[in-house]
């Protein structure tokens, strides 16, 4: 912080950068080919600064927040700064090796180079939807380890000289169900790139290198300030938290523990004592859990603080190696997002109690399932990768939000119309789960209910989860909001309870599929809620009056 | 007879109106306050003040235009009515699920937005049809009365029904709303094929559900104002600016009052489009900057870029309207120092109370106005050709409080503060061409709006644009500009299916039917005096298979077959290429939206030219010390727009001042007065080796 620094240019400058990476979100996305990219949004942009830190960060979910940190390192480990030609475009997915935080989401970053010199790095991360492994979507809890989940990639050249390397991309066509796909999608990652690339590149030609470099520096030690502002208004202290995983057998759990400490400007946050890894793709890599931490920490105490290095420089996260937010290979990692959503709930949890009028109950997190199979209207195999949102804890002063992403997750839903025309499904309820809240005085976010019924002969589906166990945890004396299941053919003779993981599950024609995704949980004793808030629940069908006698009045 | 041509242009405080004499192209202005309880009531005062003030007689007015506000101040204020929503059973909450995405990433403070319709207030129905169109679950009618019985019991004020695939179908919703409209014959109703023939529900949903409740406050106003105009004796039915760019009757904003969203800033960008075509420059920007918010739209080849979604207190409202961004940033955002120390400017605005500190009306929190008065952009005694008194101490000392946080001096902090404004503007500007494809380059920057030509140069040069032009009545486009407007309808309908030739008749029966709606409507609007022949122009929007966007092309006929299927998809590829960089000519073509568009041109009031006669001495008001980052605090002379003589050339730096803006020359810009009034500004920008 002794740098002299300008204020205003620094400013400038960050608007700049910021404006460069929003252009390249929306070049990636205009131009991408799945829908998981165009329609749920599932990627993010960002400028390095020339030592690998983040300096502008587009993000469009919020576990990308931390995906790229590192990243540049990685390939600076790998390729001495001389050996990188203008041009040059590195690929990566593999987590312990300088990809992102699980294999689906394909990292591609490119330096830009001024007069003959890398000044910064451009990069950009899309989740595709199949990269290969055991099951359509690379994605589901049963892998048991990493070689199950699909390609692994450490940073390659995938461009070299302004030129697609066919070696390496050829490679990871094969490896995907869906080659075409990656093909648009791959370049888009390479569009976007030279957008921001040639954007940065301007700035620098019209500040000059040395004034650009400190405003950058500049900007850095500002947020970093701004951030350490934010952690100097709470109590300094310890504070521990702990929840837990659904374990690797049915009935077993895995604990994630956290002891926070707030010391002046800085937060440390360690998870010694946390479960081992698991034999599932539930474990949580380093990036991830940076990202989780990141993402809270930032909503719990400044949500505008910009996105980049210099706030991640106040926070320090510990996780011995082995554990379940610090896997090492061959650990499976591919639903890291689900339980990433638990571990945001500790963290929470302990940043509530320092904060207790912003306090956090516990949230409920999405479900991820990978539907496939052929569609008899066209003859054509396909893979539907979806995710149902859960619905977020209360707050110590309102209610939770109903179905919607928590934490560090936040893709979006695909239309049930779009759905009904890409695949052979009908959506015969998308629905808030009424009465699924955990109670309160502010009571949780509803999960939610989506049931679809199969119309093709060779469906499978595989399932993944967090909380079809162990409940989102309510605070200050608030109820824990409801489990999620996988339900098949409801309400009927043949119901089904199927298992919180599981692949390749057969759907027979005809037969329905549901979907209910766990509740977020309530704030504060249930019968200090305001009579006028039951009633509006009860008036709006979100709860039976018989439910609100029960939980509410009785007692009272 | 002379013809008289009269445009509305409602603000948030004030309405400015115009009244362009067709024959001798005389020019007459008037401004009244906004009356925010019964907005006609002012604009109905206003437009009898302008006429009898001018000596025009109402007889002649063969056009009257309202650019209007009401929707969207409707939706930010949460005054939409209490709808109902008659839905497919198992869908009564897709409103809330919206996308599944949290409000705002990080604040978690901020809730879901709730749709205009409670949720006791959507109702199931038992019905279904399939993607292709096809009926899985009957219409069950005795659900649709009980629906009926229950929304009358909870009051609602208006109806929206929506059903799954209505776009493939829209028998069931249709048979919905007779069955309605019989039970209850006064109610607002409107169906979601009606207002939008296209796919995704959400979507769909939310926009006829926006529409269903700005119906009665839309109807009320219309009635009002539609009324009043005939009593004051103007022969003509008037016209609504709607968001697409096209004037249209009452009549069919009542029914579809989603189309007004953005018909307050579409009269700057068509007029702009008028003057793309009166100085034959096909390519402009428009930069309209206001006190609290600046709108950019991007004009290639004489045409404003449109967009299909917008999002309305929260809500997708899928319309086709301007591809105009706003952001909220203007002469009046206050400049405040983060917790970090990092200076930001806006989005707080100082508005027009207390206003910025040099105002004297209060205020004394820094603002761009206040810097540009510290700067010597803006005049330090008055503004609006001296009705408006300035107070440069007060900007000074709001300027320097600001610069001693900053530990810089008063003269560095204005210079940042503009900087940071300017660059929020850039940022607006990068939005509608860089983010879109388009090169900044290759446009003029057209500045108007209070603030626009203050800022113009600084924008146009920080996006290496040479060009920037400057109407004569800056404060005064966006009503100049509605006398411009076109009649236009803009119609959809969802038909996704592959360009293969067995698709052929369903894509034809879809534009037969879109063919039938556009009729139907352009009967509705009753030509009026003036306007040519519609023209019918037909597009689609394409994909591929498997991808879930969609580019539009033309179509050259309303009626396919086979081989000019072939020939799209082949245009395609070759679009998506250009667009995109790539294209997958293996790769199967779906057509997924017919488009309709329905236009019927006007003649537009043509500028007159200004006199020559004026002499130097007289334009030269004064001079005074203006602040550039290049040169610094140099003495600059400051010129009387209305006293130019036509044809005049001056370089920068220079000042230009007139009743509703000022205007900045930069040094070694040149500035041209043409014979019209317009001023061409060039500036020196770093070449692209063209």
């Amino acid at each position: 912080m002794k740098r002299k620094i300008d204020p205003i240019k620094s400013e400038v400058i960050a608007r700049f950068l910021l404006a460069t990476a929003e252009e390249m979100g929306a070049t990636l996305m205009r131009t991408a080919f799945s829908p998981n990219i165009k329609e749920r949004a599932d990627c993010s942009t960002a400028i390095f600064d020339v030592a690998g830190q983040v300096i502008a960060l587009a993000q469009r979910v919020p576990i990308h927040l931390g995906s790229m940190v590192g990243a540049v390192d990685e390939i600076l480990k790998r390729f001495p700064m001389d050996e990188i030609l203008p041009g040059d475009m590195f690929v990566a997915n593999d987590p312990y090796n300088g990809g992102g935080t699980h294999l689906p989401d394909i990292n591609v970053i490119a330096p830009v180079f001024k007069d003959k010199r890398i000044v910064a790095f451009v990069a950009n991360i899309a989740h595709h939807a199949d990269v290969g492994g055991m099951v359509p979507g690379s994605e589901a809890a049963v892998c048991k380890s990493i070689y199950q989940e699909g390609i692994r990639i450490p940073p390659v050249r995938i461009m070299r000289a302004g030129k697609v390397n066919r070696d390496v991309f050829d490679i990871i066509l094969l490896n995907s169900r869906t080659p075409d796909e990656r093909v648009g999608d791959l370049n888009a990652q390479f569009a976007a790139n030279t957008v921001g690339a040639r954007s940065v590149l301007q700035l620098f030609d019209r500040y000059g290198l040395k004034e650009t470099q400190e405003a950058i520096a500049g900007y850095l030690d500002f947020t970093e300030k701004r951030f350490r502002a934010a952690i100097n208004k709470l109590p300094r202290g310890r504070y521990v938290a702990e929840d837990f995983l659904d374990g690797n057998a049915d009935g077993e759990t895995c604990a994630i523990k956290l002891a926070l400490t707030i010391g002046k400007g800085r937060m440390d946050f360690d998870f010694t004592g946390s479960g081992k890894q698991l034999e599932s793709a539930r474990n949580i890599p380093y990036r991830a859990l940076l990202a989780t931490v990141y993402t809270v920490a930032k909503a719990m105490l400044d949500p505008e603080v910009p996105a980049n290095a210099g706030y991640y420089r106040t926070l320090h996260t510990k996780a011995p190696p082995g554990c379940v937010v610090g896997p090492v290979p061959p650990a499976a990692i591919g639903c890291r997002s689900i339980s990433a959503s638990v571990l945001g709930d500790v963290i929470a949890n302990a940043l509530s109690q320092a904060m207790p009028n912003k306090a956090l109950a516990g949230s409920g997190p999405h479900h991820l399932f990978v539907l496939s199979g052929t569609d008899p209207r066209t003859g054509v195999y396909f893979v539907d990768y979806e995710t149902v949102a859960g619905g977020m804890g209360a707050r110590a002063n309102r209610d939770g939000v109903d179905g919607v992403r928590v934490h560090a997750s936040g893709s979006s839903n695909l239309p049930s119309e779009a759905l009904e025309h890409a695949y052979p499904f009908r959506v015969e309820r998308y629905a808030l789960w009424d009465e699924s809240s955990g109670p309160g005085q502010y009571r949780g976010g509803a999960g939610v209910i989506r049931d679809y019924r199969v119309l093709a002969d060779d469906i499978v589906v595989s399932l993944s989860s967090e909380r079809q166990h162990v409940p989102s945890p309510g605070m200050a004396g608030g109820g824990s909001g409801a489990c999620g299941a996988f339900v098949m053919n409801p309400d009927t003779p043949q119901e089904k309870v199927l298992p919180s993981a599981a692949a390749d599950i057969p759907l027979p024609r005809g037969s329905v599929l549901r979907i209910c995704t766990p509740a977020g949980a309530g704030y504060g004793d249930a019968r200090k809620r305001t009579i006028t808030a039951v009633e509006k629940d009860v008036v709006e069908g979100r709860i039976s009056p018989d439910y609100s006698s029960r939980t509410y009045l009785e007692g009272a | 007879m002379s013809k008289i041509f009269v445009g509305i242009d409602t603000g948030g405080t004030f309405t400015d109106l115009v009244a362009a004499d067709l024959d001798d192209g005389r020019y007459c202005y008037h401004k009244v306050p906004t009356t925010t309880g019964d907005p006609a009531r002012g604009i109905l005062e206003g437009i009898a003040e302008l006429l009898d003030q001018n000596s025009l007689a109402r007889k002649d007015v063969a056009f009257l235009v309202l650019g209007t506000t009401l929707a969207t101040n409707a939706v930010l204020e949460g005054k939409w009515a209490a709808t109902g929503l008659i839905t497919t059973a198992g869908f009564r909450d897709v409103l809330e699920l919206a996308r599944q995405r949290r409000p705002h990433y990080f604040n978690l403070d901020i809730p879901k937005p709730m749709p205009p319709t409670a949720r006791d207030c959507r109702l199931e129905v038992s019905e279904r049809v399939a993607a292709d169109g096809t009926v899985v679950t009957p219409l069950m009618e005795a659900d649709v009365r009980r629906a009926v019985e229950i929304l009358k019991a909870k009051k609602v004020e208006a109806v929206a029904i929506c059903f799954m695939h209505a776009y493939a179908n829209a028998d069931h919703e249709e048979r919905a709303r007779a069955l309605v409209k019989s039970l209850w014959p006064d109610i607002y109703l409107c169906t979601s094929n009606e207002v939008l023939g296209e796919f995704r529900e959400f979507e769909r949903f939310s926009t006829a559900t926006v529409n269903a409740s700005l119906m009665p406050i839309m109807d009320r106003y219309m009635e009002h104002f539609e009324r009043g105009v005939a009593d004051l004796g103007i022969p003509h039915t008037p016209r609504v600016m709607q968001s697409n760019g096209g004037a249209v009757s009452p009549g069919a904003v009542r029914k579809l009052p989603v189309n007004t969203f953005f018909s307050g800033p579409a009269g700057g960008v068509i007029g702009s489009v008028g003057l793309s075509r009166q100085l034959k420059a096909p390519n402009l920007i428009t930069f309209d900057m206001g006190g609290t918010s600046t709108d950019v739209c991007l004009i290639r080849d004489g045409e404003p870029a449109k967009k299909s979604e917008r999002q309305m207190g929260g809500f997708p409202v899928r319309t086709r309207t301007l591809d105009i961004h706003t952001i909220g940033a203007g002469g009046g955002s206050i400049a405040w120092i983060d917790a970090g120390g990092l200076l930001k400017v806006g989005p707080q605005s100082a508005g027009a109370y207390p206003g910025p500190a040099a105002y004297g009306r209060g205020g004394t929190k820094a603002t761009v106005t206040d810097a540009n008065v510290v700067l010597g952009r803006l005049s330090p005694k008055s503004l609006l050709g001296g009705r408006m008194a300035m107070h440069p101490d007060k900007a000074h000392a709001a300027i320097d409080e600001l610069a001693t946080s900053l530990r810089v001096d008063a003269v560095k902090a204005a210079a940042g503060v503009i900087e940071i404004i300017n660059v929020n503007m850039m940022g607006a500007v990068r939005v509608i061409s860089v983010e879109q494809g388009e090169d900044p380059r290759d446009f003029t920057l057209v500045a108007f709006g209070g603030a626009g030509p203050l800022h113009a140069a600084d924008v146009a040069r920080n996006m290496g644009m040479g060009k920037v032009l400057v109407p004569p009545r800056p404060g005064l486009l966006s009503a100049i500009g509605l006398l411009h407007a076109d009649v236009r309808g803009d119609f959809s309908l969802t038909r996704l299916l592959r360009a293969e030739g067995a698709n052929v008749k369903a894509f034809n029966a879809g534009l037969a039917d879109l063919k039938k709606r556009g009729a139907e409507w352009l009967r509705g609007e009753n030509k009026s005096e003036g306007e040519s022949k519609a023209r019918f122009e037909w597009f689609v929007d394409l994909r591929y298979f498997g991808q879930n966007f969609e580019l539009i092309m033309p179509l050259a006929q309303e009626r396919l077959t086979a081989a000019n299927l072939a020939r799209l998809s082949s245009a395609f590829h070759k679009r998506h290429k250009a667009f995109y960089g790539y294209d997958m000519p293996a790769q199967p073509v779906e057509i997924v939206n017919l488009r309709l568009v329905v236009t019927a041109a006007r003649k537009a009031p043509v500028a007159a030219k200004i006199s020559k006669k004026t002499f130097l001495k007289q334009i030269v008001k004064q001079s005074r010390r203006v602040w550039f980052p290049e040169t610094g605090f140099v003495q600059t002379p400051v010129y009387e727009r209305d006293q130019l003589p036509a044809d005049w050339r001056a370089t920068g730096p220079a000042i230009i001042e007139q009743m509703d803006a000022t205007t900045v020359v930069p040094p070694k810009a040149t500035i041209h007065n043409d014979t019209l009034g317009y001023l061409h500004m060039t500036l020196a920008v770093d070449g692209r080796g063209k």
